[in-house]
């Protein structure tokens, strides 16, 4: 028994040890840490696919610094110190840039790995303020817009454009991101002039009845004009349904979350239903670039992009390549210099800016989509005017 | 004294061999010298140290615990108070002490407390849970690791709740680990020759005769329950090191069943077992995924689909099981006579298997 134990392992000693070393200087590697198994691949998949496409296409347009960008792997498997390995792995096959997870939870190990490697490191879509300087490093960064964005984006957009005056706010405990709607709806209702809050509430995700709830919203005085309702799938689905189903007809505010048309079934005829997105899915997004890469999307990958989060994979490659370009190297300090002074980058997903202060969007241009009847569709477009102050969303 | 000092010469090949046994996984890493393979010994060790915490509760008593992973969990949060940057504390942990938050120790120091921390909160645990025997003792270890889960996962504060906890200081390389397994490995082995661990598993095989002798049984399984929590805290410590990230859902249903099932696999009744069982498992683990990930034969690539990883894995433990009912080692120790001495082992005693590790 512990001869083939020995045996075994030596096999895989040497096998590991034959996989390339570190790369030399001639090669622009992207390594991507990602779950390509287990729950988070069905949020990672979709922003690599997107990744991929924009390295394609600077491929096809000559490559970046002359030279064409390679491609590494490894599967997190949705584990955390398999994301440590992955991380871990992709640097030792010479990623000069470490994509990690959407999620700042499970990617957090492998961003640590390239952190302490001295190497830039991405998230794929997380929308915490952690996933970047603050949680792991001075040379991490989100692609995506910090979830606070969203709920202030709501908040601003339904006052000013829908007349809102009245709200109540629905918070499901259950993940950071659902905090961080609601935080920034907080931030943001204060500075609206008569907006009141006139209930608030909790539930927790995996909640099958949100019945209370409901009933307190019932037995205010009046409806309140819009509810802003901080949640995530799968849970989402069940609250609106009983929203609906209890004859509440206020505006559903939400955040991205809960974007695409995939479970708009579960709620037949859903209407008076916003949600902000950074790209639309739905064929009628104002930048008719988006249209196009939706259909590159589906050429390379067989299908529509099921949600907005599809889109930051494509800008974080995007913005990526721009800061190699200008520094000239995939130095990391470089980079990091590069990208920090983006200030509203144009991007096909709205502008971007990155300071030495905050690696992530705590302000970004939200296209609302509108559910009507069932049919969702772009109806406006909202910049918050003043980005979120970072102290307001480190609470 | 004399006897003593006999079974101590008689038996010390035991944690002699394993000892070298995980230096050559070590050496190993070194000779290797890439990163994800280091991290995945780094690993092997953490997954020893885990089991041969669980082993010494678990294989002297018979008692299977389903807690232990909460230990790992004080452990590992402990490390993350002691050695985490004061002003990242500031910010993620406000609930802390003053005196807490201003402190920052060497991941060592930190390691060594965090296993006390574990250990003071076995005993308190222990206390009442080790007057319960059989399946009412293993539920009620399951109900304290859910406590202890439960208070993590909400304590915003103190622990961060559901939230990751970073700003651990992350120690990459194998040889702290490694120090830690063979401590491990020793102390599992000194106790088990202690008078302690040979009246516990005088009791574990015949508990009427035992008491009837005059062992205190709900003592001698405290202590027990002690040693091993704080051999599970210092693991949970180094754990937060080696990733330098702790979550409350990490030391949770799924490290509590990969580490019993790799002390089931190896043989629950020995300290060989717990170690060869996590050494095997593992090894099949890594192998399986190597093949997941694609080998290159030749000119073609061959590459098993994703997931089969678990299948296989749970294929191979159920035809371990079905040949060898108590385990790879089943009673047995690894020593230097053919046919495996027996080493810390009460003489006359039958091989247990698996339906009895659970009753009395």
């Amino acid at each position: 028994m512990k001869r083939r134990t020995y045996l075994t392992a030596t096999l895989l000693g040497a096998a590991l040890a034959s996989t390339p070393a570190r790369a030399d200087d001639d090669r622009i590697v992207v390594g991507f840490a990602t779950a390509e198994s287990g729950f988070m691949q069905a949020y990672d998949k979709p922003a690599q696919d997107a990744a991929m496409i924009r390295i394609k296409e600077i491929n096809d347009a000559g490559g970046l610094l002359g030279k064409q960008i390679e491609v590494v792997n490894a599967d997190t498997k949705t584990d955390r110190a398999e994301g440590a390995k992955a991380g871990l792995s992709v640097i030792d096959q010479g990623a000069d840039l470490v994509v990690v997870s959407c999620d700042y939870d499970f990617g957090a190990p492998a961003a640590l790995t390239a952190e302490s490697a001295g190497l830039v490191s991405f998230f794929l879509c997380a929308e915490s303020i952690k996933a970047g300087i603050q949680g792991v490093g001075p040379h991490s960064f989100s692609a995506s817009v910090l979830a606070a964005v969203q709920g202030a984006t709501m908040a601003q957009w339904s006052y000013e454009k829908k007349g809102a005056r009245s709200y109540y706010r629905l918070l499901d405990t259950w993940t950071e991101y659902n905090k961080g709607i609601c935080d920034g709806f907080d931030w943001a209702l204060p500075q609206l002039a008569d907006a009141t809050l006139v209930g608030e509430d909790t539930f927790k995700n995996e909640d099958a009845s949100i019945a209370a709830q409901i009933t307190r919203i019932k037995s205010l005085p009046e409806e309140p004009d819009a509810i802003m309702l901080c949640t995530m799938m799968p849970g989402a689905v069940s609250a609106i349904k009983q929203i609906r189903a209890a004859g509440i007809n206020s505006m559903i505010l939400n955040g991205s979350g809960v974007d695409g048309s995939y479970w708009l079934s579960a709620v037949p005829d859903l209407s008076n239903f916003f949600v902000p997105v950074q790209g639309s899915i739905y064929g009628d997004d104002p930048n008719a670039d988006v249209t196009a890469f939706n259909a590159a999307y589906k050429e390379a990958t067989g299908g529509d992009p099921s949600t907005q989060y599809v889109y930051p994979g494509y800008v974080l490659i995007d913005v990526w390549a721009k800061a190699v370009e200008r520094a000239g190297t995939t130095d990391a300090d470089a980079v990091v210099a590069e990208l920090e002074k983006m200030n509203e980058e144009p991007t096909l997903f709205g502008p971007r800016t990155f300071s030495s202060e905050i690696h992530h969007q705590n302000k970004a241009r939200y296209l609302i989509v509108e559910t009507t009847n069932g049919k969702p569709g772009v109806v406006d477009e909202w910049t918050i005017p003043e980005a979120i102050p970072v102290a307001d969303l480190m609470k | 004294m004399s006897a003593r000092t006999s079974v101590a010469r008689r038996t010390l090949a035991t944690p002699l061999i394993l000892s070298a046994l995980l230096i050559v996984f070590a050496l190993l890493a070194w000779f290797v010298g890439s990163k994800p393979f280091n991290q995945t010994i780094i690993d092997i060790f953490l997954r020893v140290i885990l089991v041969v915490g669980l082993y010494i509760f678990v294989g002297n008593s018979g008692v299977i615990s389903f807690g232990h992973a909460g230990f790992t969990c004080l452990g590992a949060y402990a490390a993350a108070w002691l050695t985490m940057p004061p002003m990242m504390k500031q910010t993620l942990l406000p609930g802390l002490p003053e005196w807490l938050t201003a402190l920052q120790l060497p991941y060592w120091a930190g390691a060594g407390l965090a296993a006390l921390w574990a250990a003071v909160w076995a005993a308190l645990f222990g206390k009442i849970l080790m007057r319960l025997s059989g399946i009412a003792a293993s539920i009620a270890t399951f109900a304290m690791l859910a406590m202890i889960n439960t208070i993590y996962s909400n304590w915003e504060d103190v622990t961060g709740a559901t939230s990751s906890v970073v700003g651990i200081p992350i120690v990459r390389t194998v040889w702290p680990y490694l120090i830690a397994a063979i401590l491990a490995v020793f102390i599992a082995w000194a106790h088990a020759i202690s008078r302690a661990g040979l009246a516990l598993r005088a009791a574990r095989d015949e508990p009427t005769a035992a008491s009837a002798s005059g062992i205190d049984l709900p003592r001698e399984r405290l202590i027990a329950f002690v040693v091993s929590g704080a051999v599970m805290g210092m693991g949970g410590a180094l754990f937060a090191h080696s990733i330098g990230v702790v979550t409350p859902d990490t030391f949770y249903l799924g490290l509590t069943f990969i580490t019993l099932s790799m002390l089931v696999v190896g043989g629950m009744g020995s300290l060989s077992g717990a170690v060869i069982g996590v050494l095997f498992l593992s090894v099949l683990i890594q192998a399986l995924r190597w093949l997941e990930a694609g080998v290159t034969i030749g000119a073609s690539k061959f590459a098993l689909p994703n997931g089969v990883q678990e299948i296989a894995l749970g294929v191979v433990m159920i035809l371990i099981l079905a040949r060898r009912p108590s385990g790879l080692m089943g009673n047995k120790e690894l020593g230097w006579r053919r046919a495996g001495s027996v080493a810390p082992d009460v003489s006359g005693q039958k091989q247990p298997d698996l339906s009895k590790g659970v009753s009395k």
